[in-house]
Parts: C-alpha cells; sequence; structure tokens
C-alpha cells in the first residue's frame, strides 16, 4: 500500500533537490524544521519519533539536508518526514509536512469490523506487515 | 450633509405626539463611538423627498429604543445610553440616492453570545420600515468585549488540521450527487470512491436529510463504512460532513449523537436552522471535539443585492461568533456569484485574527477576534481542477476546496476524479513553494503534473474550456468592478 | 547535489545551455556587486594596503572562475576556505564579513550570513558533546561562511584526548565534502596559525587564500581616532589631537595593545572622562562647541600615561582612571 499521509504523496517521491527546496521554504518563512521517522505509519498515530530537536535559526537547507542523510543511514527502512513548525501567534503548530523516506516495502492496513446492535459496526485499523514481504 | 440636526432636550423632547427621529437623539453626528460599542454600519435607500439624515435616524431608532411615536416610559429609563446614534451619513459613491449609514449601539443593549439577540435588534424590525425604499446591513464592529462573550469555532482550523494531520496544503472536498435519489448503499459507494481517490472529504448536500429514499441512520451507516474502508486503503484520515439538519433540535442532537458514536470526525448543518440552533450545535461540537460544517443554504435570498438585505460579510463575522468550523464563502471562479476582492474580504474574517478596514475589499472597520479560533472557508460549486493555480493563488492555502462535479464527472470514474484534483493540487503547492511563478505558469505545471497521472490528463481535457465569467452584482463601492482573471 | 548555486539573481547565473560566446567584464562585476562592495571595504577601513589588494585579487580570481564556469572551461567547484592571520584589531571580522558579500555576489555561497565562531562554540565538555555542537554551527553556517576566531584553539597538542580533534575532523570532512554549501574561515595570531597549520596539514592543503592583516601604524591609528570619534559627533582640539599621538605611542610599546579595539575603547574611556569632566561644574552655561570637542585633559587622565611599569596598562584595569 502507499501510504499517502504528508503534502506530496500523490507525486513520485521527491528527490533530495525537490526536498531541498521545500525545506529552504520552510526556513524563508522563519518555520524551525523537524525530522521524525516511524516504522507505525497508523493515521492515529500521532508521536513520530524525533531525529533530534527541531532546527532553529538556519539559513541554508544544507544542513537539513545533513541530518536526513544521517537519519535514512540509520533509519532507511522506516517512514521518515520533514515538518515545518510555525510558532507564531494563532498558529503555533506545524504548518507544512511531507515524506521524504518510504521502506522498501510498505505495509498496509487492515480493517477489521465489530458488528453491534442496530447495524452498527465498530472499526479498527490494525497494521500488518507487507504483503510482499511474505515468501 | 452631517450637520447637526438640533436634538431636542428636557421637556421638550417628551411632549405626547409625533416628533423627527433625527430630533429624539438618534442623530448625534458630534457621538465618538465607544471602544465597547457595537456599530453597525447600513446602506440606506430613502424614499423619494425623504432627507436621508432623517432615515439613518429612524433606522437607529427603529433598531434600539423609538417606536413611532413619544412614549413617556423612556423617562423610566437611562434612555440616552440605549439610544442607538447615528452619527454618521456619507453618500455611496457612483450610487446616488444611497447613503451609508453609521450607527453606534451601547454594549448593555445586548445579551452577551446571543447572535439571535444581535440580529433581532440590528436587523429585526426595520427592514420593512416604509420611509425606505431599501436598506442593506453591510458591516458590523463588534468590541473585543462582545467577542469574548462568544465560543466562537469549536474546533478552529489550527486544532482541524492537526486532527486531521493535514498541514500545508488546501484539503479537498467533493459534494455527493446527484443530491437526490442516491439509496444509502449507493451514495456510500460514491463516498469510497472519492476518498479513496485522494480527497479529504466528501460531504452531503443542503437538502440532504432523511427523505423516502434515504433515511439519515442508513445514510450514517454506509458513509462510515466508506470512510473507514478509504482511512484503511490511504493510511491518511478522512471525513464526511454528515449532514444532522433536521425539523427540530431533539432530532438533531440524535443524528449529531448518532454521527460521533460511528466515529465520524465531522457533522454538518445548514445555515436556515437558525442562529440558535447553530449556537446550540456549536456548543455541541465544542464538548464533542467535532468539526462542525455549515452550509449557507438560503444566504443568497439576503445577501446577493447590493441595495436591500445583509451583506455576506455580516453572516460570516456572525458564523464565526457564533462557532461553526467551515464555512462556504465563494470561490471567484465558480459557477455562484463571487467577486474577487468582496470574496477576499470573506475569506479575511473567516481567517484573520485581526482586520484592518479595508474599503476595497468591503471591509468597512477594524475588527480584533481577540484570539477566536479561525473558521475555514469553503469554496464550493462549478470548479475544477484546471483552474488549481488560480484558485491557490485567489483563496490561499486555509480552505477546504470542494470538487463536486469535478469529481464525479470525471470521465474515468470518481476515484480518478479524486486523483485528479489531488495531484492538481500537490503539484501546484511544490510549484509555489519553489517559488516559481505559478499563477502563470500554471497551465504548464499541471501539464507537466499530467504527464506521470493520467486522470489528471483527462479532467483538464475534458473541463479545458470550463468558466463561468459573469459580472457580479455584490461589488465592492471603492474600486471599479473587476471580473476573475480566467 | 543541488542546482542553487546562484541564490541571488545576478545576471551570473545565466542557463547553463549553451554558453555565452563574450563576457562584458565591468556589467559583470557591477552585477555581482564586487565594485560596490570593495568600495565599502576601502571607506570602512583606514590603510591595510596589503590586505586590500589581496581581497581585490580574490575577487578577481572568483570573478573569472565563475566566468569561466559558465563558458564552461572549469566544472568542480573550487575550494574558497581562508585563513586570515594578524593581531587582534586589525579588520579580520570586518573583512569576512565584506569577503562573504563578494561570495554571496557571485554566487559562490547561497546566503551569505557570517556565522563567527570560537573554540568554546565547537568544542563539548564531555564526550558525545562536541559532534552534535559542531554540527549545529555547521547547519547554521550552511549557505554562508564560518568564522573560526583563535582556531588553534582547536588544537591541543598536549593532550592528545582533547575534544577538539572530534571537531577538526567534522569541519575537515565538510570541508572537503561540501564545498558548495559552506566556506570556511580560520582566524588568529599569524606565528601560531603558522604553527597550527604545521601540526594540522589537513586544514592547510584545504585552505587555497590566505590574508595576512598587518599592524597599523601610527599615523593610521590616529586616523582611526579622528573617524571613530566623528561618527559619534565628538571631535579632538588642537592640544588633545597631540596628546593622543603621544597616547597612541606609549600604548602601543604595552602589553594586550590591539590595534583598532585599543583605539575603540580609548575613545570611549575618552568620552566618559569628557563627560565627568562637564557635569563636575554644573553652574556654567553649556555651548554646543563644549559637547563636542575633547579636551587634552580628557586623553591625559588616562593611566597609559602614569608611570606604571609595563604590564598594568592592560585593557580591564584602564577602564578608571
Amino acid at each position: 500500500m502507499r501510504l499517502t499521509q504528508g503534502c506530496f504523496s500523490f507525486l513520485p517521491d521527491l528527490t533530495d533537490d525537490q526536498i531541498y527546496k521545500q525545506v529552504q521554504y520552510c526556513l524563508a518563512n522563519g518555520w524551525a524544521v523537524n525530522i521524525e521517522f516511524t516504522d507505525d505509519p497508523h493515521p492515529r498515530n500521532t508521536y513520530w519519533e524525533m531525529w533530534g530537536l527541531p532546527m532553529f535559526d538556519l539559513s541554508d537547507a544544507a544542513g537539513v539536508m545533513m541530518e536526513l542523510a544521517e537519519c535514512r543511514r540509520v533509519y532507511g527502512d522506516r517512514y521518515i518526514r520533514i515538518s515545518g513548525f510555525d510558532s507564531s501567534h494563532g498558529w503555533e503548530s506545524v504548518r507544512i509536512s511531507f515524506l521524504v523516506n518510504r521502506p522498501a516495502q510498505e505495509p498496509y492496513f487492515a480493517l477489521e469490523r465489530q458488528e453491534v446492535a442496530g447495524r452498527v459496526v465498530r472499526y479498527a485499523t490494525r497494521l500488518c506487515p507487507s504483503r510482499e514481504a511474505t515468501p | 450633509m452631517n450637520a447637526h440636526a438640533g436634538t431636542l432636550r428636557g421637556k421638550e423632547r417628551y411632549r405626547s405626539g409625533v416628533m423627527e427621529y433625527k430630533r429624539m437623539g438618534y442623530w448625534e453626528p458630534d457621538y465618538v463611538p465607544k471602544d465597547t460599542d457595537v456599530i453597525a454600519m447600513f446602506r440606506v435607500t430613502p424614499q423619494d423627498g425623504v432627507d436621508p439624515i432623517e432615515a439613518s435616524a429612524a433606522v437607529a431608532g427603529e433598531s434600539s429604543t423609538a417606536t413611532w411615536t413619544v412614549v413617556w416610559t423612556d423617562r423610566l429609563t437611562a434612555a440616552e445610553k440605549y439610544r442607538a446614534k447615528c452619527y454618521r451619513v456619507d453618500e455611496v459613491p457612483g450610487a446616488p440616492g444611497q447613503y451609508f449609514a453609521y450607527i453606534a449601539y451601547d454594549l448593555d443593549l445586548f445579551e452577551p453570545g446571543s447572535i439571535s439577540n444581535l440580529s433581532a435588534s440590528i436587523i429585526g424590525n426595520v427592514f420593512g420600515f416604509k420611509p425606505l425604499k431599501a436598506r442593506r446591513l453591510e458591516d458590523m464592529r463588534f468590541p473585543v468585549a462582545y467577542v469574548k462573550t462568544f465560543q466562537g469555532p469549536a474546533t478552529g482550523i489550527v486544532v482541524e488540521r492537526e486532527r486531521l494531520d493535514k498541514f500545508g496544503r488546501p484539503l479537498l472536498g467533493a459534494t455527493i450527487k446527484p443530491k437526490l435519489g442516491l439509496s444509502g448503499r449507493n451514495y456510500g459507494r460514491v463516498v469510497y470512491e472519492a476518498l479513496k481517490g485522494g480527497l479529504d472529504f466528501t460531504k452531503d448536500d443542503e437538502n440532504i436529510n432523511s427523505q423516502p429514499f434515504m433515511h439519515w441512520r442508513d445514510r450514517f451507516l454506509y458513509c462510515m463504512e466508506a470512510v473507514n474502508r478509504a482511512q484503511a486503503a490511504s493510511g491518511e484520515i478522512k471525513g464526511t460532513y454528515l449532514n444532522v439538519t433536521a425539523a427540530t433540535m431533539e432530532d438533531m442532537y440524535e443524528r449529531a449523537e448518532f454521527a460521533r458514536e460511528l466515529g465520524s470526525v465531522v457533522v454538518m448543518i445548514d445555515l436556515v436552522i437558525g442562529y440558535t440552533a447553530i449556537q446550540s450545535m456549536a456548543k455541541w461540537a465544542r464538548r464533542n471535539d467535532m468539526i462542525l460544517h455549515l452550509h449557507r443554504a438560503g444566504h443568497s435570498t439576503y445577501t446577493r443585492q447590493k441595495s436591500h438585505g445583509v451583506s455576506f460579510r455580516i453572516i460570516a463575522k456572525w458564523m464565526r461568533l457564533a462557532g461553526v468550523d467551515h464555512i462556504h464563502a465563494g470561490t471567484v471562479v465558480g459557477k455562484l456569484e463571487g467577486d474577487p476582492n468582496t470574496t477576499r474580504g470573506y475569506y479575511d474574517i473567516c481567517r484573520e485574527d485581526f482586520n484592518p478596514m479595508k474599503l476595497e475589499h468591503g471591509i468597512f472597520f477594524d475588527q480584533s477576534w481577540a484570539s477566536l479560533n479561525k473558521l475555514m472557508p469553503v469554496a464550493s460549486g462549478g470548479i475544477h481542477a484546471g483552474q488549481m493555480h488560480q484558485l491557490l493563488d485567489l483563496l490561499g492555502e486555509d480552505v477546504v476546496l470542494q470538487f463536486g462535479g469535478g469529481t464525479i464527472g470525471h470521465p474515468m470514474g470518481i476515484a480518478a476524479g479524486a486523483t485528479a484534483n489531488r495531484v492538481a493540487l500537490e503539484a501546484m503547492i511544490l510549484a509555489r513553494n519553489e517559488g516559481r511563478d505559478y499563477l502563470h505558469e500554471g497551465p504548464e505545471i499541471l501539464a507537466k503534473a499530467a504527464a506521470n497521472c493520467t486522470p489528471l490528463k483527462a479532467a483538464l481535457e475534458v473541463w479545458k474550456d470550463v468558466s463561468f465569467n459573469y459580472q457580479s452584482t455584490d461589488t465592492p463601492d471603492f474600486v471599479p468592478t473587476a471580473l476573475a482573471a480566467v | 547535489m543541488l542546482d542553487l548555486q546562484c541564490a541571488n539573481n545576478s545576471s551570473l547565473c545565466g542557463g547553463a545551455a549553451s554558453p555565452p560566446s563574450g563576457f562584458d567584464l565591468r556589467k559583470e562585476a557591477e552585477a555581482a556587486g564586487i565594485t560596490e562592495t570593495l568600495r565599502e571595504l576601502e571607506h570602512e577601513l583606514i590603510g591595510l594596503k596589503p590586505v586590500k589588494s589581496r581581497v581585490r585579487q580574490i575577487a578577481s580570481l572568483l570573478l573569472i572562475e565563475r566566468i569561466r564556469q559558465r563558458a564552461g572551461l572549469v566544472s568542480s567547484p573550487p575550494t574558497l576556505h581562508m585563513s586570515f592571520t594578524g593581531n587582534p584589531g586589525t579588520g579580520k571580522t570586518t573583512v569576512a564579513l565584506r569577503m562573504a558579500k563578494i561570495l554571496h555576489g557571485l554566487g559562490f555561497v547561497r546566503r551569505g550570513q557570517v556565522i563567527s565562531v570560537t573554540r568554546d562554540d565547537l568544542v563539548g565538555q564531555y564526550i558525545g558533546h562536541t559532534a552534535p555542537k559542531t554540527k549545529e554551527i555547521l547547519k547554521k553556517a550552511m549557505g554562508g561562511v564560518l568564522f573560526i576566531d583563535e582556531a588553534y584553539y582547536l588544537h591541543r597538542p598536549d593532550n592528545e584526548r582533547d575534544y577538539g580533534q572530534e571537531a577538526i575532523e567534522i569541519l575537515l570532512q565538510v570541508m572537503e565534502n561540501q564545498r558548495e554549501d559552506l566556506v570556511v574561515i580560520l582566524a588568529g595570531y599569524g606565528e601560531r596559525m603558522t604553527n597550527f597549520f604545521a601540526s594540522n596539514p589537513g586544514f592547510r592543503s584545504r585552505i587555497a587564500h590566505h590574508i595576512e592583516f598587518p599592524d597599523y601604524s601610527e599615523a593610521e591609528l590616529l586616523l582611526i581616532s579622528e573617524l571613530m570619534l566623528k561618527e559619534r559627533g565628538y571631535s579632538f582640539s588642537a592640544a588633545a589631537r597631540e596628546a593622543f599621538v603621544n597616547y597612541i605611542a606609549l600604548r602601543m610599546t604595552q602589553p594586550f595593545f590591539s590595534n583598532a579595539r585599543s583605539i575603540r575603547n580609548a575613545v570611549d574611556r575618552i568620552r566618559l572622562r569628557q563627560a565627568d569632566r562637564l557635569v563636575s561644574d554644573l553652574d556654567r552655561m553649556l555651548e554646543i562647541k563644549d559637547l563636542e570637542t575633547i579636551d587634552s585633559s580628557d586623553v591625559l587622565a588616562s593611566r597609559v600615561f602614569s608611570a606604571s611599569p609595563p604590564g598594568e596598562g592592560r585593557e580591564p584595569s584602564e577602564r578608571t582612571s
């Protein structure tokens, strides 16, 4: 399954040059840039692991690309996302977020149903290992 | 024209009989509005031969303390405080016979946190007042003290984005078509296809409630099956605006509770349910962590004509106070009424924490929103993927773009229609962030994205010549009317 | 990796498709802002003739290099790291700022900011502390110039396990592999820098340009003092000027003399003493001229003139006198 979280998941995976430009856009807006990774991309998994602290006060995206390269070296088999955080009043939240790394074989989600009274169904979304991975 | 009319004082003022409004204290050109006053600005068109000052004073009188004749019971009150005061009357540029009347109301005239009370005062009685041919409420200024008595949007743009985990781009939606006639089972199919294809939201139309072809409970159950399936298929959070509009408050609560029980992130209401019901639902939405979508059904009956009625900017302001999270606010380029500058004014009212006076956008007052949540505008009606660059330029990033026909009418199917829209949007955001001149290079950017995406290619081909380029009726008075650039 | 060399829209950032057949050198230099930057440098810094001519040379080299790149004569990015050697107060930081502007104007760095650091900003206190600290600074300097003052403190020859070595290794790696991303300028006293390069050949081989900053002459220091006073709206009386000539001659022989920086400190203290003198007589009417003029007494009260033996003329203790 192709996970479509983030701002650009319906486009071909971004090249480093494209990622650089998006990060530079964040820096130009004065946003802090954060790198996070996870092996659990459940839609309700809000807190991915942080790769160090958010990067404040950078001038050029090359610094972020340096960290991204390092993060990929260690966690290249996981999802990695970059986000830009805006601390200005009235926002104080993420302003952009996009995937920059996917595992070679992506997991998928199974939908589990529990039927209860009145035709109501309780749903649970469960992460499953990639179908391709099984020999 | 703002000369003093000579308010009568003391015994003279309370002599029984009929008296000109402007001499009863409703015309006070020297009055300086207090920071705590509510201010309303009306466009008045007096009957032939009626003095515009007297007409404006009458509006002030009839929307506050006055009646047609002098009453001695005024003297049992602090009447001078409670009288609304018309303090300025201007000729409308380029519109002979029309006047802008500015009226200040003391804060004590209003019940805290009640749009119904506010609207009953400001537009309650006077719209049928005989000495005026026509009258329109153009804009209002609310003091911070009054703004703070309202809840404001139940969720707000920031928390909505956090809850949906969607940042940095407009959200995408589609209204299920045909509006009427689909069974619950077939309706859910459209929801599933559209969400799986890449939309964030689907939407019930304003008149989808509980009809013989599809009762509400059946719709909710099938829709939530579709939402959960699409969520699992994409790994993204999805939603469908379940319209809970119904005949009674009890029915609406029942439907909303059921939507909550099924795990929906959003419910929907129509403007026609009335201000009290809207505020009740806003409070319910805040209590239940629910996004509240408002369809502005019916508004054009009173917002569209420039000389009479209520401007939509007033409705937008009232709705931000009342506490809905989404409001349809125009597309500019689509099939429904919407001058670019006037629409820009509506969007600013929804999304900014402070609106500076901007006459060219139809904003007549500075307005502080005192950290009230931001309200997500929704653009819906006759828009398609080929306009993505214009939509982004005109409407910005914090908006829901609803492509109903532009999704469901796609030649390759609903999911393909949704994908086309999502790809077009993401390509445009990517290009914008890279610093490209996306407004002018838009068609080129779309064509390049379409090279990797057959659905987008098909969409651009089918709707390439569609635009709705008509003169708007509700345009600002302070700039020449502009056609949307298409 | 990145095709963003040309961050500032100068005309030098033409398309790479087909190289133009001719180049208008004056236009190229002006478009890159070099002419203007060199003029600023000329006005900003008194004296320093050899430094200015070195900067001019380097700017010319970079300009030609850029044009050669466009003409397709060279492909690999040049090494641009530099060393600035000289005593304190000889204008190294100011020249670094101008150099960053030149590099930015020509598109050799993308943003042009200067991050100025010393050992303490790069080297940590415990194991695992240094690498993140150095990287933090490097990330901030990306796209600009990293100015490392008194760079030799990074290297402690007496302590093999000093954490400075870790910072040095990271720096060398980035200086080699990310030449398009930043330019490093190492600065410090001449002699100590020479020793530093001798024991760290890795740095020496990565430095393309050396600039030596000579001490100022007495006449230049006097000009500097007068310029500083003028900027602050003061001027010497004839007697004060003469006193300050003597002051310079004396001060230069004393320890911790640091060229223009010592002059700036002296000027600040002279202003204090002038104010003190004026306020000590509250009953007189002041004229504009009184407010503007530095008297010889304001200069002569300095401890530099007292018979104190060498060593007591040090900067910190001189603030009262």
